[in-house]
């Protein structure tokens, strides 16, 4: 039984009056994995922006778990149960990874990431460690891990694998197929094509704020391609 | 040796006032990046609540949490009428907080007159102590500001809320995709600020005179702590605190208050030309 | 247009009839408001017009005083009153232009620093005046101040008053339409573009301070002999927070509110203050009010009140261009050089061992992913991120942290990459600031000659953008896309050599950005400019590029004709389309 988690319509939005999404419309059931991808600078992670509320819209609809969200505020929007990992600046620097993992529950319990530590270890062996001293792709790691402990239905993810090395690439799409079969719908920006051809169901082409193209299924690769190269 | 004493004893104690005043303006300034102008007002609304306290005939200790609870009813006041709405724009902000500076100048010159007011000293004149005799409740001073600052920072760096507010001035946007309403944590922040000013002011009523108009010599020199010792870490205001307070009571004493004051305000222009982050700055 | 003239003359005739419509003493009154007044208006230069608060004033106003005080006590003829009166105004502009200078040098936008140093000294000022009684007859003053010889101070002193209020106003309405003063409205619109378009913003604040100085001390001078008494609350901080109240209440964009403010609040106060205990408190509330949501005050109001009447208070004298002034020379050889340039913030290397050269015109394009740099690089370049290692070289000389206002003075010009003009001026302003780059001499500050400069690029710019020829339309009612335009406009009057541009089709329009790169391409061709341009949008690079530099982690990772960069497989890899 999917249900519609997230739903956008003609979503507009940018930095003062500079508008950098001009008309997107997508969207997210639950179980299911929605990417969006583009070259740069077109406007990829305004929209993630936009639907996690960092940056307030314009115009359009923004619809979360059929209600209208486009006034909340981006926490009001985490405890409805919308995760966020933004692109950069992606950790608590000054922290330290145990406390990036912690702050926002009552409790300190690690143990809802006993799974997650399994599959990577390295962040068990650097909770100590202040996460601004960790590597792009271990921050990302940190990032990725956060966020799927997060009692949440829909997990935003940009840029998820820059900089990770590809096995640790293929752990986290299992982990996001799991948690798929679960119910969680996941929206998710990245540049690395095979990744998403093996993870996600649907990919939209982003180009210069508005949406060009949207297909199914996996074999997507080779038809967009062409159409993003430079 | 009592000399040696003398100056060691008055340069804790000047030092520990100075942060403890400038507590308040690390925190609003220092973390959100709010210049309030008023800063100085709410230790002088401190010091008039022990005023308001002893003219009831109650005990001091009343005066604590009643300064407290004034200040910090003005400064939520303040927060939800101006500074919220001025977060993004410091000049607007500077200009509004002087204006309601003015305010409660004003105000407090209207209620009680420009007389100089004094509180009472609530404990024996002196004790012996190192050989000297010393103001025993400059003793105590320095006794609870210590211990309020090994509570806070202990509490800053271990608790939960502390960790959100170091989060949240670090950075904003993950803390609100995290769930930290940081709105109303800037608030509290702001409101905790103007209330360590106040508790300020109560604690050193006994030992300055009241008037309305003290409060802008507690913002100048915790303007001058911040710029010298630098914004948004507690090491920076130790340090602040005990190069101001040091040099004001060393130049004070060899000459007198005004080359003292102007020491103040050359070390603090030269700290800006030279090295304009402070001593130790996070920012 | 002779009602306006009668307007304008009106308060004029009014305060001169005011001694004989009213009593004696009324006018005395006023003769003290009118003197808060002109300090007012010295305040209302900084703050209204250059951005920047002082709140500390009443130390110049009392520096003055003292002098002129200092001097009057002796029995003395005009000779020495003169040499008061020049005292009075230059050593308080003096030491505010000392200050100014100071601090504006470290600190750019209107931060607390300012402000706050100005108060201190201010408070300083107080103890001063407190502490050494030889010279200031400390807490009690200087007393048995004579009057001007053969001047009542309670009579005729007033007319004299009223002939300073006069000069201050004159001289800074003429200011405010020099270019200097509208150099000083730029810093307070746009302080950072003011500088890449080679101006020294910081000696135009301090200059701008200094008059305010001068002003406060002339006032100063004449407050001396209309109390007779000089006492150390002249130079403290309570008249000083008054004083930015009655400019602030009165209307601090222009000389005449800070001027009603003290003479409204002067009366009223001296009228309610015994009989109602709160009447400084209404002041500070209506302070606030002001602040928060009539920034213009008093005399804001009656400025749009008289709009509605067809009164133009305000009325610029337009110029048109009719100089021609000789376009810059360019030479060749633009020699540009980074040799393993490296930036590191905390942990993260911004720029890792950058190294290009580039010796030829035309134009070259700067690419690569988010994050790789491409910003920063010419951050680096035009010294606002200093960098550890290695060398940027232009034409042979080492680039390394040069202040902003000094990028044009070496022929290189900068468009940002957020579209950055000066929204409170309007379009005409903006452009007379970018013709002036590297051609306003000092002798031009005052003069009205440099409005009607032109140079033929402009024309060819102008027909290309047609919008540019609204003269008197705001540049914050553009749109992104015109903003964008203006602003490439403003980089490149000044003929620099080398053109550095971020983005220069972001947020425009299809149509928009053709005709942008049509007008870049012709420039490159007419001109013997070198363009570095940063793009993302790959119809631009492909349309303009002479050469592409291909930037990533920090690096130059490929260069040469787009087509060999497309050919290239590292560059494929790191653009979408490649598994990493």
């Amino acid at each position: 039984m999917t249900s519609s988690l997230l739903a956008i319509k003609n979503l507009s939005g940018g930095y003062g009056d500079l508008l950098v999404i001009r008309s997107v419309s997508l969207s997210v059931l639950s179980g299911r994995a929605i990417s969006i991808t583009g070259r740069n600078g077109v406007g990829k992670t305004t929209l993630m922006r936009l639907i996690s509320g960092s940056l307030p819209c314009s115009s359009g609809e923004l619809k979360f778990l059929g209600s209208n969200i486009v006034r909340s505020g981006a926490h009001k929007r985490f405890s409805t149960g919308m995760s966020y990992a933004p692109q950069e600046n992606i950790v608590f620097d000054d922290l330290t990874v145990e406390e990036n993992l912690t702050i926002h529950y009552r409790d300190s319990s690690l143990d809802r990431y006993n799974a997650l530590f399994e599959k990577f270890p390295r962040l068990n062996e650097r909770l100590a460690q202040r996460a601004g001293t960790l590597s792009g792709g271990e921050k990302k790691l940190l990032s990725f891990s956060r966020v799927i402990a997060e009692p949440t239905q829909l997990v935003l993810l940009d840029e998820p694998t820059e900089g990770v090395q590809s096995e640790n690439m293929y752990l986290m799409g299992q982990v996001i197929n799991e948690e798929k079969s679960k119910g969680r719908g996941f929206l998710i920006v990245d540049q690395n094509l095979t990744f998403l051809e093996a993870f996600t169901d649907t990919i939209h082409l982003i180009d210069h704020g508005e949406q060009i193209f949207q297909t199914e299924g996996n074999k997507f690769r080779t038809e967009i391609e062409s159409l993003i190269a430079i | 040796m009592e000399v040696l004493a003398t100056f060691t004893l008055n340069f804790v104690y000047s030092s520990a006032t100075l942060a403890l005043i400038v507590l308040g303006l690390a925190l609003v300034f220092g973390l959100l990046g709010v210049m309030n102008m008023a800063h100085g007002e709410f230790v002088m609304l401190g010091a008039y609540s022990a005023y308001v306290v002893q003219s009831f005939s109650a005990n001091f200790l009343w005066a604590v949490p009643i300064s407290i609870i004034v200040c910090a009813l003005v400064g939520w006041l303040m927060e939800w009428a101006i500074i919220r709405h001025l977060y993004r724009r410091p000049f607007d902000t500077l200009l509004a907080t002087w204006g309601v500076a003015i305010l409660i100048r004003k105000g407090i010159e209207a209620i009680f007159t420009r007389d100089y007011k004094s509180i009472n000293q609530i404990m024996p004149e002196t004790v012996e102590i190192l050989g000297i005799t010393y103001p025993s409740y400059r003793l105590l001073l320095i006794a609870i500001i210590i211990s309020l600052f090994v509570v806070l920072f202990t509490w800053y760096q271990k608790s939960k809320t502390g960790l959100r507010i170091r989060a949240m001035v670090r950075n904003p946007e993950l803390a609100s995709a995290i769930g930290i309403d940081t709105a109303r944590l800037s608030s509290a922040t702001f409101i905790i600020g103007v209330s360590s000013a106040g508790l300020a002011g109560v604690l050193l009523s006994p030992l300055v005179r009241v008037e309305p108009y003290i409060g802008l010599d507690y913002l100048l020199s915790s303007f001058f702590i911040l710029i010298v010792g630098g914004l948004g870490s507690l090491e920076g205001l130790l340090i602040g605190s005990a190069v101001i307070g040091g040099s004001d009571a060393l130049i004070s004493t060899i000459f007198d208050k005004t080359a003292g004051y102007m020491s103040v305000l050359l070390i603090s222009i030269l700290f800006l030309w030279l090295r304009p982050d402070g001593i130790f700055s996070r920012r | 247009m002779a009602f306006s003239l009668v307007v304008k003359l009106l308060p004029m005739a009014a305060l001169l009839a005011f001694p004989f419509l009213t009593t004696s003493y009324s006018a005395y009154q006023l003769g003290l408001y009118l003197l808060y007044g002109i300090v007012g208006q010295g305040i209302a230069l900084c703050w209204g017009n250059g951005g920047f608060l002082p709140l500390g004033q009443a130390l110049f106003f009392g520096i003055g005083a003292y002098i002129s005080g200092k001097i009057l006590q002796g029995n003395i003829g005009w000779g020495v009153v003169i040499l008061a009166l020049i005292l009075s105004v230059i050593i308080p502009a003096l030491i505010a232009g000392f200050i100014g200078a100071l601090v504006f040098d470290r600190q750019i936008g209107s931060g607390p620093y300012f402000s706050l140093i100005t108060l201190a000294l201010s408070l300083l000022g107080y103890q001063l005046a407190n502490s050494q009684v030889l010279l200031t007859g400390g807490f009690n003053g200087l007393t048995g101040i004579n009057g001007l010889p053969g001047i009542d101070s309670y009579g005729n002193l007033y007319f004299f008053i009223v002939g300073a209020l006069a000069v201050s106003t004159l001289f800074l309405s003429h200011l405010v339409s020099t270019p200097f003063g509208q150099l000083l409205a730029a810093v307070r619109e746009n302080e950072e573009r003011l500088q890449f378009l080679g101006v020294k913003t910081s000696r135009v604040k301090a200059a701008a301070f200094a008059m305010s100085g001068a002003l406060a001390g002339m006032a100063g001078a004449f407050f001396a002999p209309h109390q007779g008494i000089v006492t150390p609350q002249v130079v403290g901080f309570i008249l000083s927070a008054e004083l930015v109240i009655w400019t602030a209440v009165g209307g601090r964009f222009g000389p005449v509110g800070p001027v009603v403010g003290a003479v409204i609040i002067g009366f009223l106060a001296s009228g309610l203050r015994d009989s109602f205990a709160y009447w400084e408190v209404v002041v500070a509330l209506v302070f606030i009010i002001v602040v928060l949501r009539l920034p213009g005050g008093v005399g804001g109001l009656g400025i749009s009140i008289a709009k509605r009447f067809g009164i133009n208070v305000w009325s610029q004298k337009k110029f048109s261009r009719t100089e021609t002034v000789p376009g810059a020379d360019q030479k060749e050889s633009p020699t540009l050089e980074f040799d393993n340039v490296s930036v590191q913030i905390g942990p993260v290397a911004i720029l890792s061992g950058l190294s290009f050269s580039i010796k030829q015109t035309g134009i070259h394009c700067l690419i690569g992913p988010n994050g790789a740099g491409k910003t920063s690089a010419l951050n680096a370049l035009t010294g606002k991120l200093p960098y550890s290692s290695g060398k940027i070289s232009w034409r042979g000389n080492t680039l390394k942290g040069i202040r902003p206002f000094r990028t044009s003075g070496l022929g290189i010009g900068r468009k940002l990459q957020v579209p950055s003009i000066f929204p409170g001026l309007t379009i005409r302003q903006n452009i007379d600031i970018a013709i002036w780059v590297n051609r306003l001499k000092f002798t031009h500050l005052f003069s009205l000659k440099p409005y009607q400069w032109n140079i033929s690029l402009l024309d060819e710019l102008q027909d290309s953008f047609p919008f540019l020829k609204d003269n008197e339309e705001l540049a914050g009612t553009l749109s992104v896309g015109q903003r964008q335009m203006l602003d490439f406009t403003m980089a490149v009057l000044a003929e620099p050599n080398l053109i550095l541009l971020d983005e220069p089709c972001a947020g425009l329009s299809k149509s928009e950005t053709e005709n942008m790169i049509s007008v870049i391409s012709n420039l490159a061709r007419s001109s013997k400019a070198t363009f570095i341009i940063v793009e993302h949008d790959m119809q631009v690079v492909e349309l303009l590029s002479d050469h592409v530099f291909v930037m990533h982690q920090g690096k130059l990772l490929a260069e040469g004709s787009l087509n060999q960069i497309r050919d290239n497989k590292e560059v494929q890899r790191i653009y979408a389309g490649g598994s990493k």
